[in-house]
This record gives structure tokens, sequence and C-alpha cells, in this order.
């Protein structure tokens, strides 16, 4: 096996053992269950004034796409910096860079497996959310046609490819802000920073996007691509906006990590 | 260069910012010794270990390991061993942590795991989390995850650094059998009883240069006489037999400070006896390594 699927292997055994990457799996697995049950039973009214709020009660992947849009807004980056924003910083709070590069791994292993696990972390945490939503939005409200963004009724085998579809989308956005988290580590080496920071900058990303007269600079911003999934959901289909931001985040990747492994590599590892 | 020397340097500098760490240091560890490297904190000993690991970016100089470079990909084949305190993932525990290292390793005929835990004697504690393991376990652990590289150079920092007397004596016992196996050991201390009668050839830094190096017989011969603080029944009739063979000064403690060999000391209290004064105590206040170790440092004991 290469030096950095080794490296890839042990780092997600080390995160499955971590107790705030458990916690995060719970909460995608359990947490649109337990939207849907309180839907279900009443305890709080739909949130209308959400995209597909208004319809989780009347189509399955409605829930699914309620919970997308939310998680757009701060969900994803915060998944991103749990896992990915530790991942080197944690090596230096440990101290344990001395230990793992006083082995026959080179740094360059180390930087390649490192980010696989976080890249393998993050899409598998995205799928665990978008099929553990579908799923509660269909136990919840079944298979019926869905409203279209544009009014249009979609038929429900449709619909629920669809939705899968949309969650794929914000997958580039996803993987840019991931890279933010592992270039907050290592250039850091601070926990702290790589963690809240991808969640710090999706939100003040937000408030920029909804400054007006910003025009072409919106397009720049790494949180407008998890918004390209409405484009699947209009009457024509419209993937200039998923380009647009797919194109955004291979820029954000094709900078940060060469940034990251490069300090990685030059760093001198002096600290106790 | 020959390939007789498990570590050879030559010229080695670094430093950080402003500060020199090392001073144009060489040092030449012969394949099958038990080589010291002393000095008193902040001589630069653990910049020369991260150097040897490739942890630091050295600024001029030259390293070779058994004969290669710093840039060859294998350099660290048959290396092992750790730098200051170990540091393991602290939410694994520490069998899992030996799988971890052992993995990232590519060392052909590797001991096992149960046998290194053996070795340092971890094998009840092994499946517990690092976490709740105290400094003297963290060093046997250290300990353990070198033997499993199965090394030619073993290079340890402090290693008997919060092990109690016992441990502390069979780290010394399993050092002293590594070396009589033809295993290298470079062992870093800053304390030159630590390492009289374990280690064949020593180095003192002090200010990130080479303040000596050489056989410990060397060095053990060059030393000064021992130092001794004797109290007597009239120490000013005891100052005044004093010859040039035995300095002998009034300690600031209380008593007298004498400085000579074994024999003249020897010679010295007979003559005490004989002039009627009684040697109270007589005690071995500085060795004669330490001693050297201290001109040569200019550490204060």
């Amino acid at each position: 096996m290469s030096g950095a699927l080794v490296v890839l292997r042990w780092e997600l055994v080390k995160l499955g053992t971590q107790l705030r990457v458990r916690v995060v799996v719970l909460a995608c697995l359990l947490g649109p269950p337990a939207l849907a049950l309180g839907l279900g039973l009443r305890l709080s009214g739909p949130p209308v004034d959400t995209v597909y709020g208004r319809y989780v009660l009347d189509s399955g992947p409605a829930l699914s796409l309620l919970v997308l849009g939310f998680a757009g807004m701060w969900v994803l980056p915060l998944l991103a910096g749990v896992v990915a924003g530790d991942l080197f910083a944690s090596e230096d709070a440990a101290g344990t860079w001395k230990t793992v590069l006083t082995r026959d791994r080179s740094r360059d292993d180390l930087f390649v497996g490192k980010v696989l696990a976080a890249v393998t972390a993050v899409v598998a945490l995205l799928a665990l959310l978008a099929l553990s939503s579908l799923a509660a939005g269909l136990l919840l409200a079944g298979t019926r046609p869905l409203v279209g963004l544009s009014g249009q009724l979609i038929a429900p085998g449709r619909a629920v490819v669809l939705t899968l579809l949309s969650w794929l989308l914000v997958l580039p956005p996803l993987l840019g802000f991931t890279a933010v988290a592992v270039a907050l580590s290592v250039l850091t080496r601070s926990s702290v920073a790589g963690v809240a920071g991808p969640v710090l900058l999706g939100l003040l990303l937000q408030v920029l996007s909804l400054v007006g007269g910003l025009g072409l600079v919106r397009h720049a911003l790494l949180t407008t691509p998890f918004s390209a999934w409405h484009g699947l959901l209009t009457s024509r289909v419209a993937l200039g906006s998923f380009l647009q931001g797919a194109v955004l985040c291979a820029l954000h990747l094709a900078v940060l990590l060469p940034l990251a492994r490069r300090a990685l590599l030059r760093r001198d590892v002096a600290a106790a | 260069m020959t390939a007789t020397y498990a570590l050879e340097a030559r010229g080695l500098r670094k430093a950080y910012g402003d500060r020199p760490a090392l001073r144009d240091v060489d040092l030449q560890v012969r394949e099958g010794s038990v080589h010291a490297l002393l000095g008193p904190n902040g001589a630069g000993k653990t910049t020369l270990l991260r150097a040897l690991f490739g942890l630091v970016h050295l600024d001029a100089g030259e390293l070779r390991l058994f004969g290669r470079g710093l840039d060859d990909g294998d350099r660290l084949a048959g290396v092992s061993g750790f730098v200051e305190t170990p540091a393991f993932y602290p939410y694994l525990t520490g069998r899992s942590n030996l799988r971890l290292l052992s993995a990232y390793d590519d060392v052909p005929g590797a001991p096992g795991i149960e046998q290194v835990l053996r070795e340092v004697g971890l094998v009840t504690r092994a499946d517990e989390r690092v976490g709740g393991y105290s400094l003297g376990m963290r060093q046997r652990l250290g300990l353990a995850a070198a033997l499993l590289r199965r090394p030619r150079l073993l290079v340890l920092d402090e290693p008997d650094n919060g092990l109690d007397p016992a441990g502390s004596r069979e780290l010394r016992a399993l050092v002293r059998g590594a070396a009589d196996r033809g295993l290298t050991v470079l062992l870093c201390s800053h304390d030159m009883a630590e390492v009289d009668g374990l280690c064949d050839e020593v180095t003192v830094l002090s200010r990130g240069a080479v303040a000596w190096t050489g056989s410990m017989s060397g060095m053990r011969a060059q030393a000064p006489d021992p130092t001794s603080r004797l109290v007597t029944s009239d120490d000013r009739a005891a100052l005044g037999l004093a010859t040039p063979r035995v300095r002998v000064q009034v300690h600031p403690a209380g008593g007298l400070c004498v400085e000579a060999t074994t024999a003249d000391l020897d010679r010295y209290v007979l003559a005490l006896a004989a002039a009627g004064i009684a040697v109270r105590s007589l005690a071995l206040e500085v060795a004669p390594l330490e001693q050297a170790y201290f001109a040569l440092t200019g550490s204060a004991r």
C-alpha cells in the first residue's frame, strides 16, 4: 500500500475514535429524523419562509431539500471545519509530529493522506446527511410529487433523483471549505482557527452576499455555489451557476492545498 | 566520509531567528558504541537530534547516517528513537499507537508489538488509553516504539526522565544489553552521572558548539582530582597541613574543601591523625567527571 494510503487509513481510524466526530456523525444521522418527528407531531409548524419549508408535509424529498438549504448556510462549513480543521493542528497540540516524522512515511505522505482522509470524511458525512434527510422526509410525507421552483410538478421518482443530485452539487463548495480548513490548520497550527475559521468565513460570505450592488463579486464567494442546486429544480434545468461554482472551488483547492503543503514541507518541527 | 560511523556530522549550523542553536558542530558516533551527548539545557542537544531526524532544516553542514545523506529517501532506515518526551495520540491505546507507528514503517522482519511491549514492561497496560499514562509509562512506550523499527542506531533523549529508580536501572540494563548486541546508542543527557558507566564515548555541547569529544576513559584521564568536603576537630590546624598535591580551602558551608587524588587524600588524612586532628566527616563533593563537565560547560552545580 502506498505511503499516503496507509496514512489515510490511520487518519480515518483516529477520526472515528474522536468524540467530536462521533457527535457530528450522530447529528447527521439523527438530526433529520428528529426534525421530521417534530414536524410530524406538530411540535412546530413548517418553516414556510424557507425554500421547500412550506412543502415538507406534502412531499418526501422536500424535507431533504429544506435541510440542504439550511446546511449550505453554516452546517456544511462546520462539517469541513470539524473534520479537516483539526487534522494537522492536533499533531501540533499533542506534539506528535516528531513521533510520526521519525518513521518512514514522508511529510508528503502525511499531507496527502490527511487531505484524503478529510475529503473521505466530509463526503461520507454529506452522504449520511443526504440519505438520512431523504429517508426521514419520505417517512414523514411519503412519495407524492414535488413542487419545483418554477411551480411545476415533479414526479416522485424523478424528485428523489433530483434531490440526491442536489446534494451532489454542494460537494464542490464543501471541498472548497475543506481546503480552507486544511490551510488554516496547517498555517495557524491552531485547532480553534481550523475548526471555527470555515464557519466564520461561511457566515461572513453569507452576509456579504446579502449586500446589494455586489453583482459579479457574489459569483466569487465560496458560499454562492451552495445554492447551485436550485438550477436543477426549475422547469428548465440551469447548471451555469454550478459550473461557475465548480471552477471557483477548483481555484480554492489549487491555491490553498499547495500553499498548505509547502508550509508543512518547509517548517521546522521545533516545539515540544 | 566512511561508513564506519553510524552518525557523522560536519559543520552543522542552525539558528532560530537571531539565536544560534548549533555552531559548526562536528560529531562522529562509531558503530556499536554507546555515545553520550551531554550538555546543559539550551546547549543544542535537542536541536542536533531534531536535525538528525529531519524535524528541523539545517542552515549549513552535512549529516550522514550509516553513510546516507540527508536527502536520501531511506536515510532513516535503521535509525529510531525519540526527541524530548515521547508524544502519542492520547485517545488511542498504547497498543493502537504502536500499531499505527508500525504501519508507518517499512521495516522488514520488525519485531512484533507484543515483543517490544514485553521488553519495556508495558504488556499489562497496553490496552489503556495513552492519555492516562504517567510520564514514565510514556517513556517506556517511546522506547517500545523505537525498538519496533529494529534499529541499528537508537537515539534516546533523556530516556530515564520520569522513571523511578527501578525503572531507571532496568533502562540502563536494556541500553547496555542493546549495545552488547551490537546496536549503536546515542544517549542525550544533561547529567554526567546518568551516563557514567554506561557510555563508551562522550561529546559535550556548550552554547551550541562542541566543547569536548572523545572516549569516556579519555575524559576521565583529563578530569581534575575529586573534591571532598572534610570536617575535622580543628579545621584551622588541618588547613596548615595542606601540601602542593593536596589543595585545601575553607568550605563556604563549613569545614574544608579538599582537592586531591585518592592516594594523596589518604596520606593527608593519616597526617591529620598523626597531628592529633580527628576526622569527623569526609564526603565526595564533586566526582571528577562531573567536575570536568562543569568546567567544560561553564555550568554551576
